[in-house]
C-alpha cells in the first residue's frame, strides 16, 4: 500500500445520495472520485462546502497519484453546474502540474442534450483527459 | 448581422487585447499578470454561456414535464368522465328495473279480479245456455228458473265487484306509472297514494306473510312529485323484503306519517327485521354499497332514494338501525316542494 502524506486528513469522503443531493464517493486512497444521482440542493454552500474542502486537501498533496473522476449525475441545476465547472478547473490545474487526470462524463443512452453539455464542459480542459461513457438508461446510478 | 447575446463581453475582451499591446510597450513586467486576467475573464465568459445553456435545458425539461402532466391530467379526466357515464347508465338501469318490478306487481295483482270475473262470466254463460235449451224444449220449471235467477244475481255481483276492483287497480297504477315516468308535480292525497303504491307491491310480500301497516292522516295533501315518492317507497319496501327478513319468518313493516309543523311532512318507514351494524348503516347511502354483491344487489337503491329525497323533494333522509332491532328510515320534506329550476327529469324516470 502506498504511503500517503500526513496532510491527508481522510481516506475517503462518502455522502449517500438523497432526493435533492448527489451521492459522493471520493476514494482518495485510490484516486477514484465519483458523483452520482441528482443535484439540486436547497443550500448549495452547505452541500458543496465540505466536498470542496476535502477535494482541495486531496489535490494539494504534492506527490499524489493519478486521478479518475466519474461524473455520473443524471440531473443537476445551474448552481450545481457551476460547482462542477469549479471542480473541473481544480482538476485542470493539477493536471497542468503533471498529475494524470481522467474525467469520465457518463450519459444515459439517448440523452443527447446531456452529451452536448458534456462536450461543452470539456471545452476548457486541455490537460485533463476527457472521455464520454454511455450508461444504460434507467439503470442504477 | 447576427444577434450575439455576449456582444458586450466580446467587446470588452477586444478592448483588453488592445490594451495588452499597449501594455507590452509601456509596462512589459505587468504583461503576464494582465494575460492571466484576460484568460480568467475569457473562462468566466465561457462559463456564463455554459450556464445559460444548462439553465435553458432545465427550463426545457420543466416544460416537457408540465406538458406530460397536462396530458396525464386530461387522460385522467377522460377516464373519470367514462366512469361517470357508466355510473349514470347503472343508475338508469336500476330505475328501469324498479319500474319493471312495478309493472310485474300490478299485472299480478290485476290477474286475480280479472280471473274471477272471467270464470264467473263463463259460469253464467253456461247456466244461461242451459236455461235457453230448457225454454226452447218447453221443459223449464218455475223453481229451476228461480234458482237460475239467484245464480245470475250472485254471479253478476261478483263480476261487477271484481271488474271494479280491477279498474281501481288500473287507475291507481296508471297514476303511479305516469307520475314515475314523467315526474309530474301535482297535488295528491298522501294516504291514498301510499295505498296505490303498496298495491303494486302486494304480490311481493303477501305470499311470505309480510304485512305493511300505514298510519297517515287521511286528509294530508301534498303538492309535490308523487312519482318520486312512490319510487322511494317501493325501494324501501323491496329493501326490507330482500335484506331485513330472514327467509320464512313473516315480518312487519310500518309507514308512519305526521307533520312536525304545517309545512313539513315526516314519513318514517320501519321494519322489524334483522337490522344492520353501525358500520353498515353509516354506508347505506353510498353508491354501490351492497351486502348482496353478485346476488342481485347493485348498491344503488338507497343512493337513488337519497338523491330523490334531497334533489327532488328537497328534504332529508336518515337511517336508524341496530342488529336484530330492525331498521327505520325517516324522511322529512316540505309539504309543498319549493319552486326551483332543477331539471327534475335528470333525477327520475
Ligand atoms: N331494511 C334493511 N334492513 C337491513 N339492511 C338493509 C335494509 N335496507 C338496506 N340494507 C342494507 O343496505 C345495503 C344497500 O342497499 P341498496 O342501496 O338498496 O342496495 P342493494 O339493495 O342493491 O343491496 C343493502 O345491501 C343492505 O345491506
Ligand atoms: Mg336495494
Amino acid at each position: 500500500m502506498k504511503v500517503r502524506a500526513e496532510n491527508h486528513a481522510m481516506d475517503c469522503l462518502t455522502i449517500p445520495a438523497t432526493g435533492r443531493t448527489p451521492g459522493v464517493s471520493f476514494d482518495f486512497a485510490n484516486g477514484h472520485l465519483r458523483m452520482t444521482g441528482e443535484s439540486y440542493p436547497d443550500d448549495v454552500a452547505a452541500f458543496f462546502g465540505p466536498v470542496f474542502e476535502a477535494l482541495r486537501g486531496f489535490l494539494d498533496d504534492p506527490d499524489g497519484g493519478p486521478i479518475r473522476f466519474d461524473m455520473e449525475l443524471l440531473y443537476f441545476n445551474s448552481s450545481s453546474a457551476k460547482a462542477l465547472m469549479n471542480i473541473f478547473q481544480m482538476l485542470e490545474t493539477v493536471a497542468k502540474g503533471g498529475r494524470p487526470v481522467t474525467l469520465t462524463w457518463c450519459v444515459e443512452e439517448n440523452d443527447e442534450s446531456m452529451r452536448e453539455l458534456g462536450e461543452d464542459f470539456a471545452e476548457d480542459l486541455r490537460h485533463v483527459v476527457f472521455q464520454m461513457r454511455e450508461m444504460p438508461a434507467g439503470g442504477p446510478p | 448581422m447576427s444577434f450575439n447575446l455576449f456582444a458586450a463581453e466580446e467587446e470588452a475582451l477586444a478592448k483588453a487585447r488592445a490594451l495588452e499591446t499597449r501594455l507590452g510597450a509601456l509596462a512589459p513586467d505587468c504583461l503576464p499578470e494582465f494575460r492571466d486576467l484576460i484568460a480568467a475573464f475569457e473562462l468566466s465568459t465561457r462559463e456564463q454561456q455554459r450556464l445559460v445553456r444548462v439553465s435553458d435545458r432545465l427550463q426545457g425539461q420543466l416544460n416537457d414535464a408540465i406538458h406530460e402532466l397536462d396530458r396525464q391530467r386530461s387522460e385522467a379526466e377522460a377516464a373519470l368522465d367514462h366512469l361517470r357515464e357508466a355510473q349514470e347508465a347503472m343508475v338508469q338501469s336500476e330505475k328501469l328495473a324498479s319500474l319493471g318490478a312495478l309493472v310485474a306487481g300490478v299485472a299480478h295483482e290485476i290477474n286475480t279480479p280479472v280471473g274471477i270475473a272471467v270464470s264467473c262470466a263463463s259460469h253464467l254463460a253456461d247456466a244461461t245456455q242451459a236455461m235457453r235449451r230448457r225454454a226452447d224444449g218447453g221443459t223449464l220449471g218455475k223453481a229451476e228458473f228461480a234458482r237460475y235467477l239467484a245464480t245470475a244475481v250472485d254471479t253478476t255481483d261478483l263480476i261487477l265487484g271484481n271488474c271494479e276492483r280491477a279498474s281501481q287497480l288500473i287507475a291507481g297504477f296508471k297514476q303511479v306509472a305516469v307520475d314515475r315516468a314523467s315526474a309530474v308535480r301535482r297535488t295528491v292525497n298522501l294516504a291514498a297514494y301510499i295505498q296505490d303504491t303498496l298495491v303494486s307491491l302486494q304480490p311481493k310480500f303477501r305470499p311470505s306473510g309480510h304485512a305493511v301497516a300505514v298510519y297517515c292522516p287521511a286528509d294530508l295533501e301534498l303538492d309535490s312529485y308523487p312519482g318520486v315518492l312512490s319510487q322511494i317507497l317501493s325501494n324501501l319496501v323491496m329493501n326490507a323484503l330482500t335484506h331485513a327478513f330472514v327467509d320464512g319468518q313473516p315480518g312487519g313493516m310500518a309507514i308512519t306519517v305526521d307533520c312536525p309543523d304545517a309545512d313539513t311532512v315526516r314519513m318514517c318507514f320501519a321494519d322489524n327485521g334483522r337490522g344492520m351494524s353501525e358500520e353498515h348503516s353509516a354506508r347505506v347511502f353510498e353508491p354501490f354499497f351492497t351486502t348482496r354483491r353478485g346476488r342481485g344487489g347493485s348498491g344503488l337503491g338507497l343512493h337513488i332514494v337519497h338523491n330523490l329525497v334531497a334533489g327532488v323533494l328537497m328534504g332529508s333522509i336518515t337511517v336508524c338501525s341496530a342488529p336484530d332491532l330492525g331498521t327505520s328510515f325517516t324522511l322529512q320534506f316540505p309539504r309543498r316542494t319549493p319552486d326551483r329550476d332543477l331539471p327534475v327529469e335528470a333525477l327520475t324516470m
